[in-house]
């Protein structure tokens, strides 16, 4: 494993896999040096790259990060006003490093089996083995590849057949340091007839300069059922890159919920592939920024299999200087008859200096599907301003009720109450602020 | 692969054109040389001649694009030859044109003496068209219009030639235009003075010339403050050409309160059945809404060709400025169509509307590629946008690429796109009223592009939903 890479920036990334130790099993050393391979040979995308028309990322490239060996201690009330009362289990991570000491270990179903990565390598690395650097194909993605090159911590959750657990899984990733890499996986195999809830949550302590670059991956078999919800909320200086492949099997249910609200920069990718028929799937998401943030994200519905179903909605609400991305890409292929897939984008403005680039992308190979994009750009309408002034309203108060109502939308749907409840607080906040 | 290509470049003419190769036609391959002597044979000022030098240069540092959704062998540009003299042609009459294509225009329902002009009879020899001709073109004269080739207006008006060529589409734009630019051999220029409504339909005196224009064409159209003018290119009727590869450019300005309209309706060879021939239609289409209150409507009908790559755009200059674009795409066999439009809004309350509709049978791919973006100066910009996709058939494709970009708060955009299929419950509904399958199909795809066919002169109107029944038969039951 040798860093040769010629982009001096994936270069300087990359100094530090050379500290990284071995892995527990050799199948994992080999993927993780086709990883380095890979990533070598790979240079930091540009607005050239059609993947990334519209985020610049030379920001990034002007801060100089490592993965920390050991990380800064962090204190239970640090963390205190992120715990999520529902949840049935916590696993905290800070700057990508586990921290034991802050996890709250619940009583998990039978079946239910949620680790630390470095602990399922070894106790459960026939689970890991098949699907881990497997569903998340690197292909072009250096950050994916850089993720993979740096694999070592993380999060192994397996739901045996039939196992159910109805308490969501919370997955607190801390960010703590400054000039931090973290790169934390997830890998979640749910089998078949399984149901369950995770909740992937990234927040900061201050206000720190890092990268986080995640990579999830997650299987469902036939007749499985899993939502996935992802919070971030990182620090306003941060980076943060996440990669999220999920392969769905014959009669699997995914249902996504993403929300948007910090980071200087921030990239999701949301893969999802229809292995099977008659899946269904629901996406939702909403990005609420402001000041000189971006956020972008992608994602791609792959219908392989026929009679499967996705229903998407994804909104953002920009303000300041703020620049808002959103390219969906759907794909319907030969053979994936009586396909329902369904897209809307929803961009809201706020200010002059706001930005919202969006690229639904339809592409079909089977006639008998019904598909539909929408896509929309646009402030908050007059006439609603109007109604909520004649009601005595002020404006400024009217604007934030119908600003929040636009994101509320997304947010209501997640089916945890205390998250609902700090997302409703936080956005009120925010359109408070103005942003 | 350029054997592949140098045999379908060299086809012979298969309906009855000759063309004296040793005298008429530039050697094979593209050099400064080759344009200086297109330029000479024109008897071109020097300005022009730098124009294409300068587009030549820059074509040279250019690579061709590779995003287009479309797949074709390379194309060996030296292998193509940039100039043909006015094609001397032999001149046919009625009863030895290809049967099949009278079958057509009976079907279309051309009237009878534009057929024989369409199917490359000489004119002269059975209509007295030169009479229509002038009568229209004195006509045209008395308010001031000038209509001429591209050569004429070079020679005639080349303060107005100068002054407005490569205004809205730069000799280095992308590729095709640039290659375009360097060696274009003819093509129509129109100017419609100040506060001048163009009496008629252009289209009626450009179908009775069905001109030989050639593969590298240029149009450029001007209206001054207040004109207005409508100008139909091409025709329903099929048109057989040898040339593979058409590279054309159409520049529009419309100044203050200026209206144009442009319609096509392009129905070029298309190939056969396996995909083999067929053109390649690579063409640049821009308006320029320069003046206030300026409006540029594109409508297309795209039945025909192998491959179709072309963008008719707007850019939206002039405060309340209105772009257009209507457009119905038809695939089918092998053809691929990778065709869109561009809004660019830049003027205060410019507003725009996007209306396509593709429909794509047997194993063809038909792609909706479009731009709409607001600049951060468009203040009350205004965009609504719709395409449709029809999909006739299981092994065809159907894709939609819209980017929007959007830079400024008070902008209104809006983005809608649906696919669907000729259902069999629509099709039993129709025969259980005793309406043939066939029929039902054509009735359901005129449903389906009503939006469209509605913004063409009427009687273009007819023939596109005759056209569009014509290109399917057969694909559907």
């Amino acid at each position: 494993m040798n860093v040769t890479a010629t982009h001096p920036y994936v270069a300087a990334l990359l100094a530090g896999s050379a500290a990284l130790p071995k892995s527990p099993a050799a199948w994992l050393d080999s993927r993780r040096a086709a990883a380095l391979e890979r990533a070598n040979a790979l240079s930091v995308p540009t607005t050239r790259d059609e993947e990334w028309r519209f985020t610049d990322l030379t920001p990034l490239t002007k801060l100089q990060v490592q993965p920390v060996a050991a990380a800064i201690k962090v204190s239970a009330a640090d963390i205190a006003t992120h715990v999520v009362p529902e949840a049935a289990m916590r696993l905290v991570f800070v700057d990508g490093v586990p921290a034991p000491e802050l996890a709250q270990q619940g009583a998990l179903s039978a079946g239910v089996t949620v680790i630390a990565m470095s602990d399922a390598l070894k106790s459960h690395a026939a689970l890991v083995e098949p699907h881990l650097a497997k569903l998340a194909g690197v292909g072009q993605e250096l950050f994916t590849a850089l993720n993979t090159a740096f694999l070592q911590h993380g999060v192994f959750i397996h739901l045996s057949k039939d196992a159910q657990l109805k308490a969501p899984i919370h997955l607190l990733f801390v960010a703590a340091g400054n000039g931090v890499a973290a790169y934390p996986r997830c890998l979640i195999v749910a089998e078949s007839g399984a149901e369950a809830c995770v909740i992937e949550d990234y927040v900061a302590l201050g206000d720190e300069a890092y990268l986080t670059n995640a990579v999830t991956e997650i299987a469902v078999a036939p007749n499985a059922s899993l939502r996935h919800i992802k919070l971030q909320r990182e620090s306003q200086k941060a980076f943060h890159i996440s990669n999220c492949a999920v392969t769905l099997a014959k009669d699997a249910r995914f249902q996504s919920h993403a929300v948007t609200l910090g980071a200087r920069l921030s990239r999701n990718n949301l893969n999802i592939s229809q292995q099977g028929e008659g899946i269904n799937v629901e996406i939702d998401g909403l990005a609420l920024i402001g000041g000189r943030q971006t956020a972008d994200t992608h994602t791609l519905v792959d219908h392989a299999k026929a009679h499967g179903i996705c229903r998407q909605t994804h909104k953002t609400i920009v303000g300041g200087a703020g620049h808002a991305v959103f390219n969906g890409k759907v794909f319907v292929r030969e053979g994936a008859q009586l396909t329902d897939s369904s897209q809307q984008s929803r961009n809201l403005l706020l200010s002059d200096k706001a930005r919202v680039d969006t690229k639904p992308q339809l592409e079909i190979f089977a006639d008998d599907v019904k598909c539909a994009h929408g896509a929309a750009v646009g402030q908050l309408d007059a006439e609603h301003l109007f109604y909520l002034k004649s009601r005595g309203l002020p404006e400024a108060q009217a604007r934030n009720l119908l600003t929040y109502a636009f994101g509320a939308e997304i947010i209501d749907h997640i089916p945890v109450p205390s998250l609902v409840a700090a997302l409703e607080k936080l956005v009120m906040a925010r359109t408070e602020a103005s942003l | 692969m350029s054997s592949v290509l140098d045999t379908l470049v060299s086809q012979p003419y298969k309906h009855g054109f000759v063309t004296d190769i040793e005298s008429e036609t530039a050697p094979k391959g593209l050099n400064e040389g080759i344009i200086r002597m297109i330029s000479a044979k024109k008897n071109e000022p020097d300005w022009l001649l730098e124009f294409r030098l300068q587009a030549y240069r820059h074509w040279l540092t250019m690579t061709e694009p590779q995003w287009p959704n479309v797949n074709y062998p390379k194309i060996d540009f030296q292998a193509i030859s940039y100039y043909a003299a006015p094609k001397p042609k032999k001149k046919l009459s009625m009863d030895e044109v290809d049967p099949e294509l009278l079958k057509t225009f009976e079907k279309l329902g051309v009237p009878m003496h534009e057929r024989a002009a369409l199917a490359g009879v000489a004119v002269d020899v059975i209509f007295d068209s030169v009479s229509v001709t002038t009568t229209y073109k004195e006509k045209l004269a008395e308010v001031g219009i000038i209509f001429c080739s591209i050569t004429e207006a070079v020679h005639n008006h080349p303060e107005l030639v100068r002054k407005y060529m490569g205004s809205v589409v730069p000799t280095a734009d992308n590729y095709y235009a640039a290659l375009n630019s360097a060696v274009f051999t003819d093509g129509s220029f129109c100017f419609i003075p100040k506060g001048v409504k163009c009496p008629m339909e252009l289209s009626t005196y450009f179908r009775i010339n069905t001109q030989d224009s050639g593969q590298f064409e240029r149009t450029l159209i001007i209206a001054e403050e207040g004109a207005k003018v409508s100008y139909l290119e091409g025709c329903t009727a099929p048109k057989f050409d040898t040339n593979q590869l058409h590279a054309a450019v159409v520049e529009l300005v419309a100044l203050d309160d200026a209206d144009i309209k442009y319609s096509t309706v392009q129905n070029w060879y298309a190939g056969d059945e396996n995909g083999v021939g067929g053109i390649y239609n690579f063409v640049t289409k821009r308006g320029l809404c320069k003046g206030r209150n300026s409006k540029i409507s594109w409508t297309q009908v795209e039945t025909g060709s192998a491959i179709t790559w072309k963008y008719p755009s707007c850019v939206l200059l002039g405060d309340n400025s209105i772009g257009e674009f209507y457009s119905v795409a038809l695939t089918n066999h092998k053809q691929q169509a990778d065709t869109g439009t561009k809004m660019i809004h830049i003027g205060k309350n410019t507003k725009s509307t996007i209306i396509s509709k593709g429909i794509s049978a047997g194993y063809s791919n038909n792609s909706y590629r479009g731009l709409v973006k607001i600049g951060a100066k468009a203040e009350g910009a205004r965009n609504f946008s719709q395409c449709d996709s029809m999909l006739i058939g299981a092994k065809c494709g159907a894709n939609t690429f819209p980017y929007i970009e959007v830079q400024n708060p008070t902008a209104k955009v809006e983005h809608e796109a649906t696919t669907s299929k000729i259902g069999e419950d629509q099709l039993f509904y129709f025969q259980s009223r005793g309406i043939g399958t066939e029929e039902a199909v054509s009735m359901i795809i005129n449903g389906f592009c009503k939006d469209v066919f509605q913004q063409l002169p009427m009687e273009f109107a007819v023939e596109a939903t005759k056209l569009l029944g014509l290109k399917l038969e057969g694909s559907v039951g």
